[in-house]
Formats: C-alpha cells, structure tokens, sequence
C-alpha cells in the first residue's frame, strides 16, 4: 500500500496496511483493528526469547544503518544493575525520508507496542520516543496515543496485570539533523548539545543518563510486533537472504506519484521509480537518482538496475540508507543540486571535528562559486582532495555523508561541473 | 607478549614500549619518545573528546585512524604515528583550520609558542588553498583581563573543559554550532573564577589572551626562569617570563605534587609587580648621622664593629627565602637575640575544585612553614622596641610600619629590598635581592622544600641576603661566607630540623617534603 | 463537562510534559515562568520523567517560547536557576537547536523547506513569494506584526513538496500559485 497513492505491485502490507485510517490512530480503533494482541505474549515471554525471535527474523535498523537489531538488543546487559533505556528515534531529518512522520500519524499505537516489546526484550522500563521538533502535528497524534494507552492500562504500572512496569515519554527534538545520531540523540536527550561522542563507551554500556541504552529508528520498532506474532521464518517470506522483510520507501523528487510505499526488500529499484512512482512527469527523462536519502551515492539513470536491499545497493556502489530515492530529471543542474545538498550538511554540522565543520562549509561555498560560474578547475582538485579528507576522520558519519553524493556526482556527471568551468 | 598481568607491550613508531593495561596510545607514544601532535587533549584535563582529530594515528590492521588520545594500548599492537596516512590527516587537520585563521602572526601574543604554527611547520601545511571569504568574528571580552579573539578560536574546547572539569564553574561555552560555533560567555556574566588564568595557558592559539600582557613581550624576546609564587603558601610552581628585567608574565610549571599544570590569578599578578618601587641599591651607613652609601666591605666591616651582644627584637618575612632565614637565626643566635617574630597578610582562600590540593591559601606568604622552622613564631603585629634596643629586619617586613618605627632603636639593622619609610631610621641599611632576582627555597604547607631561581638583575649592588649575612657572620668570628646557593643550602639543611639528608640539586624541580622532624603537630591542609 | 456544563480541560499527563508544541500563535507572555502555577506544574511534571534534571532542559526551551514566542537572557536566567545549570551552559544548548527564536518572530512563523527534494520542486519560487507576498524579508518581521519568513532544511514531507511549516501546522504541496490562500487562512 503506497500513502498517498495505491498501485499495483503486489506486496504484503505490514506496516502500512492502516495507513489513511483514521480510525487506526484511537486506542478504540486500534484494538478492533486487531492492535496490542501481541503484547501480553511478550510480558510472559523470557526478554533473551524474544531477542532470539528478532535475531532470527533477520530485521535490521532501519534508520539507514542498517544493523541486525535482534543482534543491538543482545548486547545490552542480560543482569541489569539499574535502569536500561530504549531511545525511540523519530529524529527523522535525513532529506528525502519521511517514512516515520507516518507511522506517527497513522498507527502510533503500534510503535508504542513495539516500544513496550522493545524495552522488555532489553529489560528497559523507560521509553523515551524522541521525535523532531517540527513534527508537531504528527507528535501531537503519537502523544494523544501515549496517554490514551497510559489510561487504559497499556502503558505504566503494571502493565496489563503483568506486574511489569514501563514507562513512555514523548520528547520533542529542537531542530537538528545530528540528533538523529544515536549518541547525539542521548546528548539531546540528557539536556545538552546534540553533539556525538566517540565510541567507546558504546550505548549498550553506558548510554542515556550514563545506563545502559539501545537506540532504534521508528520503522525497526514498528515491525517487531507482527514479527513476534507470526515469527521470524514469516518475517523472511518477504525481502533477501541478508535483507528480510518489508520495507517503506520514500519517494520524491521529479515523479509522477511522489509519497510513502511499503515494498519488499530486494524490489528492483528501477521497478520502484517507474512501476510504482510512474517515473519523471511529463515525459521528462530521469538523469539521476539519489537512492537512499541525501547520505548515499549518486546513480545515473542507466545504474537504477539493482536490487533495493541493503546489500544489492552496495554492490551497486551506493547504500540502501532509508530507502529515499531523491530523483532527478534531465533538466536538473547536477551541480546546483550537489550544492544544495552541500549546504544542507553545513547547517546541520555540530562542530565537534574540524574535517565536517570547515570542510561541509567550504564544500557548498566551492560548489556555489562554480554554479555562479565563478569556479576554477583547481576547484575540482579540491573537491577531489575534500572528499578524501571527510572520509572516515570524524566522531560521526557526517562528514561522509556529504562525500557519498558529491564524490559520486564529480565522478559520473563532471561533464556539468566542467562546462560551468571557465578558467 | 605481557610480562605480568596489567602490562602490555607494544611498537610505537618501531620501538617497543612497555605500559600498564588502560594506558592510552598518546601516553603509550611518550614512552617511545614520541609527542603526537594534539590539541583537545590537555594531560590536566579529564575530559577527552577527541574532537580535534589532529592525534589520530595509524595503527596497523584497523580501518581507520584512530584517537590516540582516547583509544587504548593493546598488547601487540603495531602503532604508526607518522605514517603516510597519519600525517596527511594531520596536514588536512591543520588546513582545515587555517580556512578561516586569520593571518595575525605579526600582532598574535602567541607566535613563537603558537601549537597552530608549530603543527604547520612540522608538517609542512603552511598554506589552504582557500579562496572564499574568511568569517570575522572580531574581538570579546570573557573575563576583566581576558580577551578572546573569535577568529583565531580553534574550538577546541579547553577552556571550556578547564573551565568546567577543574573550576567547577560551567561559565565558558560553545555557543552556536558547525562552522559558525564560538566560544563565550553569558551575557554580563563574564568569568569571575580565582583560576580564570589557566584558560590562557591551555589555549592552543593566541584566541584567548590575557589583557595586561597583550602586545608587551614576543615569545622570542623573553627568557624564562623556573620560580615558585611567592604569592601565598601553596607555593605554586612557576615559570617567571622576563622582558628588559622586568617581569612579563607568570605561567604555572607543571608539579603534580603541589600545583598540577594551574596557578591562581592573584599569583600571576604578584610577581609582575616584583622589583618595582623604591629600591635600596647600596648599603646604607649611618656613620656621621646620616645614611650614606658605602662599599660592602665597609659596610660589613663598619656593621660588625658595632653590633653587639645586648637586648633586642627581630622581625622578619614570611616571604624570605630559607637560607636567608638561616643565616638570620645564625646572626641573632651570635648576637644573643632570641626569638622574632613575622606577620603573615591573610585573605580570602579559594579552591580549585578539580584538583583540590591547589588552594589560594589564606596565609599569602610562599615560606610561613620556613619562619616557623627557623624558630620565628606568627605575630599579629610588629613588636615593640625598647629604647636603644637591637632591631634587626629581615625582608620586607615593614611595608605597613609607622614611619618612626625602629627610630629609637639603639641598632636597627634593615636587611630588605625595598626603602619603606620606616627604613629610614635604620642604622645600617643592607640592600637585599628580592625573590625573582635570587635563589634559594620556600617550605609550603605541606612541608615541601621547592628551590626557585632567578630571573632578574639586582639593581645597584643589591645582593642575595644568605650571601652577605653569611660575610658578616665571618665578620663577627664566624666561619667562611658562602658564594655559592648549594653550599647555602648544605649548610642550612645539617643545621635544620627536616632537613638533614637534602641538598640542593637533589631538590632538582619538583622539591622534597621536609622528614618527620620538621613537620608540625598538626597536618597541613 | 463539569457542573456549569463547560468543557474542562483535562490535566497535562507527565508522559506528554515534554512534547507540547512550542511554536504557536497564540502566546501567552510572562516574564517569570515559574511563579506562574502553570509554569511550576509544567516543570513538576517534566522532571518527574527523567532521573537527572538537566534532561529537562529543552522541555523547559520549549516552554518559554511556548508562552513568549521566543526565548529571551531572562528565561535562559531563570531555567538555569530552576535546573542548577549555569547561564551560559543554557545559553550553549539554546543556541546549538535551530528552532529556539533568539529574537521575537512574527504571529506566523513560516518556514519554507529548500532542501534537496523541495528544492527540485519549486521551492525557491515559494520562498520568493511568500516574501513578496508578506512583504518581508528574510528572517524580518512583517510590519503588521503578522509574518516571518524564512527558509528551513528539510522538514520531513519530501514526498509532499514543497512543505511549508507555519507555527506548528503542515502546509504541503505547496506551489507559487497557492501562497495567497495560505496566507489568507491565517488568523
């Protein structure tokens, strides 16, 4: 099911199955709809065995890093000597992913369940849902479904007669990017700059409030109920041998059918753009894609050949990331979009490590100078020598994140960049 | 292959080094001899961000380069600090920040001990090849007598930490972030804090600058003594900066026994002031009724003949070294004078809270422990004189003395530095070195003797008290006068409880704690 | 309902404390924010959620400007006080966050998105018109009081551009041409 849109390719429906509902938002409408049947199996379960169940499924983070979740969870302590946290990333800001503000909106009641099995799993009794700051429509929805939960015995003391307690706090972001990084997020959250710290201490041994932590993005949590209830081998039914499961792509950019749509892993992502999205409107051609959100690697029109999955897109010389195609006609300026994504990255740098606070600035000036046609070619040399800079230097991925998308423009459209070139 | 249960070993640069489980590569690196450029890292300093980038090394079967500061030693590790790999990293580092570093070297405090400079030049990045416009953030002021020049910031963020970590006072912050972060305060609360100083010390770069050194001395045309602060009774080690014979600047020396890598600012500020005023430049005889300068050997000759056994007081001050403490006692014990007496200033005490054994101390005196080891007790006020008594002063005593205190004395010998008004009637006037213009030991709080060194000429022919106290003894009868600091202090330390077993070069820079004998009663805090 | 048959309002539960919109309309100023009940029940029930008072910290950003529209030295004074941080430590944290106004704003904060996907889609002819049709400038304050315009990175509604946010609602699929409706639903 695709939001705003429905088409024809055949999927299953996990997550997005009520999005558009309404109804799915109440607590009332949730429970007829079927939610929260899994969560008493949970409070009875063993939390490793639920770990195991994840595990097996194969899920992986879906904030763009792709890390086996079942295998975060089993690195938190099994003995707990005091509190463990589960951070709900709904920081959603990576341009070209709004996947999130949907599971916000449409069926925040099955994030909160999946929160709840979560923190079991990791033996946390505190939720905090991070969400952006300019999300206020969409947290207003997921706050009303907090309390509504909290008031009929979902959420708080002894959940459901369990005895268990857990509870759930919706915290609001203030504007920045970087917060979306998990130790970032934990600065945020703990009443401080949004800035990363290097690792270790990694969350799992003292994260949020110096306690063990587990950070995971809206999308991962959203998936564990359905795959506690029906199983791991089920969860596999959809997606890749490494890549299981569904998945929401983001669509956007010069597309027929822009919007959210929940595909299976491993879908063909020139199926995606043109099947699904119907391709560039007005007969336009596409020049280029930028697959996975704004961190990840350009790929040419005659490069959308390859497997949506976390490893397919790899061997295609980009990354899944959020499963955010930004897509590009044949009239788009290569050169003053690689700018303004340039800029982007240099608003949002913390300002920590001198490779992502000066380079990220000095990057999109580089870039604007030449889109005025005022560069040099030994502007290109320094765009060269700045991407091998940015590269694997830094606290945070930042600064690479602008390196995939410009390295990747120079290397397959230099033809834009050298005709804006006069001297 | 460990040796025993917490060492490790490991090859740094190709030399092998051994170290304790939990060391850091950086500090590993030391042992090997090798200093890996950084500037986040402060060894005083707890917190580590490893935010700077500028220490990462290579370190043989890992991806990326690492955090030397932060990432720890393993046992077999193959560590390579200047690497190809390494040292481009380290040179995009220092471009990077040269980008917007405005090129102030030729009015910058900090050239010639500038770690951006330094770093450039040993890797050979001197130069970006920027050519956009550079951000102008202009100058600020963060405390009465700090400036912080944004544009040169590196944003390292060790004031901010010094500030915090050790201060206990969270007044310095980054504000903004990415490229546009700074370093300030908050509006009309500018640093207040007793150690506010250091922050000037760990600044890599010349941003932050104190206001009362700004354009007085380059790094090159200063020449630097190891001394103690005479300041208060911590005895806070110093490294004494020195312009044309006067004092510029007064940095912390590192001794992780007293002072860690911090001073006070009371203290920076004290020995600036040293060897200012009136000054006793000759000795000084009043030998027809008014004092007239005469040579030494008059003066000790003319001196001797009429000091006489008889009834007297001596006042001395805590701020005298111990050997001119000794050599007093020797000529009062010769004179027949018993006891005297010292007052002590007292203030405000303030502590710094990241290392708590670094107080300004109430008693604002370098050697209160050294008077009281050589027999002279804590007066609240200067004693009285007995019409035609014996007065002997002993440093500067009497700044704050009546002007006819001492006039009835029958004697009043004034070994000082500086002509009080109360000076005046002295009978015989013996110009001393003050501290910065001498040598000699301080005994602090704690009972630890620290030499300090000179660092100033003496105007005229004012010399080291010890030394001519030591002639006038051999004047009175006594054995031969000493010329040398180390035979000062071989003599004073056989004769001085504590002392027994010290010598002067065994003090070498960090000092000795005084044996069970000289420590008081009561423990020092 | 209660006895006279108005509608009561519910109390703030705990676990919401920390996620009430802070860019609205209709502000409601107070120089203190703590001698205020409203102000003391807020800050109760934003610390009872964390186990270090600091967290509370952006709550509390929050809060001020949820009231004053912006957030002043004062506010930043007195969170401080309220929280056993330093001034200047707020000050450090306020100024980090894009969204905290450092200066008032306009009735109607309204920020265009010209990221990446907005971008492609017109977005800065949208900028263009809204300043042309408020008769702004960039970050300025509209001479009726009503207005500020300015761009923001992206706002999480890709698929929907050109997303505008004003205040805390969404406006999305913005085009030039629909600026003036939009403008006119503002109150």
């Amino acid at each position: 099911m695709g939001y705003p849109y429905s088409h024809d390719l055949e999927v299953g429906t996990l997550l997005s199955r009520h999005f558009g509902n309404e109804k799915a938002r109440t607590l009332e409408g949730w429970k007829e709809l079927g939610g929260y049947a899994t969560l008493p199996r949970a409070l009875e379960m063993d939390p490793d065995a639920i770990t195991e169940v994840v595990k097996n499924s194969g899920l992986r983070g879906r904030g763009g890093a792709g890390f086996p979740t079942g295998v975060k969870w089993s690195f938190m302590p099994k003995e707990p000597s005091g509190a463990h946290y589960l951070c709900c990333n709904a920081d959603e800001s990576e341009p070209g992913a709004f996947k999130d503000r949907e599971i916000l909106r449409w069926v925040p009641h099955l994030l909160i369940e999946g929160c709840l099995i979560a923190a079991r799993a990791i033996r946390a009794e505190h939720v905090y849902i991070y969400v952006r700051g300019e999300f206020f429509p969409f947290s207003a929805i997921l706050r009303d479904a907090v309390v509504e939960a909290y008031e009929d015995g979902y959420v708080g003391e002894n959940i459901l007669g369990s005895g268990w307690n857990c509870d759930v706090t919706v915290h609001l972001g203030a504007g920045a990017y970087i917060a979306g990084e998990e130790t970032g997020l934990m600065s945020s959250l703990m009443g401080g700059r949004a800035e990363p710290w290097i690792k270790p201490p990694f969350p799992a041994q003292s994260g949020a409030f110096g306690r063990p932590t587990t950070v995971n993005n809206v999308e991962t949590l959203a998936a564990v109920p359905m795959i506690l209830a029906e199983g791991a081998d089920w969860y596999r039914q959809w997606g890749t041998e490494k890549s299981p499961g569904t998945k929401l792509w983001c669509c956007s950019g010069h597309l027929e059918r822009p919007g959210t749509y929940e595909l299976p892993l491993g879908v063909n992502l020139r199926d995606v753009i043109y099947e699904v999205c119907g391709g560039a409107p007005d007969g336009k051609k596409i020049k280029a894609v930028v697959p996975g959100g704004s961190s990840t690697a350009m790929l040419t029109a005659e490069e959308l050949d390859c497997s949506g999955c976390y490893e397919g897109m790899a061997e295609a010389g980009s990354a899944l990331g959020t499963a955010s195609p930004i897509v590009m006609n044949e009239d788009t300026n290569i050169v003053q979009a690689m700018r303004r994504i340039a800029q982007f990255y240099a608003h949002e740098s913390c300002g920590q490590c001198v490779q992502c606070r000066e380079g990220t600035s000095w990057t999109a000036k580089i870039l604007h100078r030449i889109e005025e046609g005022d560069g040099t070619v030994e502007d290109i040399d320094t765009l060269y020598h700045l991407c091998e800079q940015m590269t694997g230097r830094t606290i945070c991925p930042l600064a690479d994140s602008v390196v995939f998308p410009l390295l990747s423009s120079l290397d397959k459209f230099r033809d834009e960049y050298d005709a804006l070139i006069k001297r | 292959m460990s040796d025993a249960a917490n060492h490790i070993t490991l090859t740094i640069d190709g030399v092998e080094v051994s170290v304790e489980a939990g060391t850091t590569l950086l500090q590993a690196a030391e042992h090997a001899g090798v200093v890996v450029p950084h500037y986040c890292y402060h060894p005083g300093i707890p917190s580590r961000p490893a935010q700077c980038r500028m220490c990462l090394v290579e370190i043989e079967g890992q991806p990326k380069l690492q955090p030397s500061c932060v990432f720890p030693a393993g046992d077999g590790m193959v560590v390579h600090t200047t690497s190809e790999t390494a040292e481009t990293a380290r040179k995009s580092v220092i471009e990077f920040l040269l980008l917007n570093h405005p090129l102030d070297c030729p009015i910058c405090d900090a050239a010639g001990q500038c770690m951006l400079q330094d770093y450039a030049f040993e890797t050979g990045q001197l130069r970006s090849r920027y050519a956009e416009a550079k951000l102008v953030l202009g100058r600020d002021r963060v405390a009465d007598d700090i400036l912080y020049f944004g544009d040169r910031c590196i944003v390292c963020t060790r004031c901010v930490r010094f500030m915090e970590d050790l201060a206990g006072d969270n007044a310095l912050v980054v504000a903004q972030r990415g490229h546009k972060a700074y370093i300030d305060t908050f509006p009309g609360k500018d640093l207040d804090h007793a150690f506010r100083g250091n922050i000037v010390d760990v600044c890599p770069v010349g941003a932050l600058v104190h206001e009362d050194f700004v354009f007085k001395a380059r790094a090159w045309d200063m020449d630097s003594s190891p001394g103690i602060c005479p300041g208060c009774a911590t005895g806070c080690n110093v490294e004494i900066n020195v312009k044309e014979n006067q004092v510029v600047r007064t940095k912390p020396r590192l001794n992780p026994d007293v002072n860690s890598y911090w001073m006070c600012d009371h203290g920076r500020r004290i020995l600036v002031m040293a060897n200012r005023g009136v000054r006793a430049e000759a000795p000084m005889i009043r030998q027809g009724g008014e004092l007239e300068p005469a040579s030494w050997n008059e003066a000790l000759s003319w001196v001797a003949e009429k000091l006489s056994d008889s009834s007297g007081v001596a006042v001395v001050s805590a701020g005298a070294s111990n050997e001119a403490l000794f050599y007093t006692r020797a000529l009062l014990d010769r004179l027949g004078i018993q006891g005297g007496t010292f007052q002590v200033e007292r203030g405000e005490e303030a502590t710094l809270t990241g290392f708590p054994k670094l107080k300004l101390r109430a008693d604002r005196a370098p050697n209160v422990r050294g008077a009281e080891l050589h027999d002279f007790r804590l007066s609240e006020e200067l004693p009285e004189v007995a019409d035609g008594a014996t007065l002997v002063v002993l440093g500067d005593a009497l700044s704050g003395a009546a002007a006819d205190y001492g006039a009835n004395a029958g004697f009043f010998l004034y070994i000082g530095s500086h002509l009080v008004p109360a000076a005046r009637n002295a009978t015989a006037i013996l110009p001393a070195a003050t501290v910065p213009e001498t040598e000699g030991t301080f005994v602090n709080y704690e009972g630890r003797v620290q030499r300090f060194h000179r660092a100033l000429r003496s105007p005229g022919v004012a010399r080291p008290s010890w030394m001519f106290l030591s002639r006038l003894l051999e004047h009175l009868g006594g054995p031969s006068g000493v010329r040398e600091i180390g035979d000062a202090f071989a003599v004073m330390a056989t004769d001085t409880a504590g002392m027994h077993g010290l010598t002067w070069s065994g003090l070498g820079l960090r000092g000795e704690l005084l044996s069970e004998a000289g420590q008081p009663a009561v423990a020092a805090e | 309902m209660n006895d006279t048959g108005d509608q009561v309002k519910k109390p703030l539960h705990p676990a919401a404390a920390s996620s009430q919109p802070f860019q609205v309309a209709d502000i409601r100023p107070t120089e203190r924010l703590f001698d205020d009940p409203e102000g003391r029940d807020r800050l109760e029930k934003v610390l009872s959620r964390y186990p270090e008072k600091r967290a509370a910290l952006l709550p509390m950003l929050g809060y001020a400007q949820e009231r004053n529209g912006w957030v002043s030295d004062e506010s930043m004074a007195e969170i401080a006080g309220a929280l056993d941080l330093t001034p200047a430590y707020v000050r450090s944290v306020t100024t980090f966050y894009t969204m905290y106004n450092r200066h008032p704003v306009g009735r109607h904060l309204i920020q265009v998105c010209t990221c990446i996907s907005c971008h492609l889609d017109e977005a800065d002819e949208v900028f263009e018109r809204f300043l042309s049709e408020t008769g702004t400038r960039a970050g300025e304050i509209s001479e009726n009081g009503r207005y500020t315009v300015i761009e923001a990175e992206c706002l999480g509604a890709c698929g929907f551009a050109t997303a505008v946010q004003v205040n805390d609602r969404y406006f999305e699929n913005v085009t030039p041409d629909k600026v003036p409706a939009i403008l006119d639903e503002l109150d």
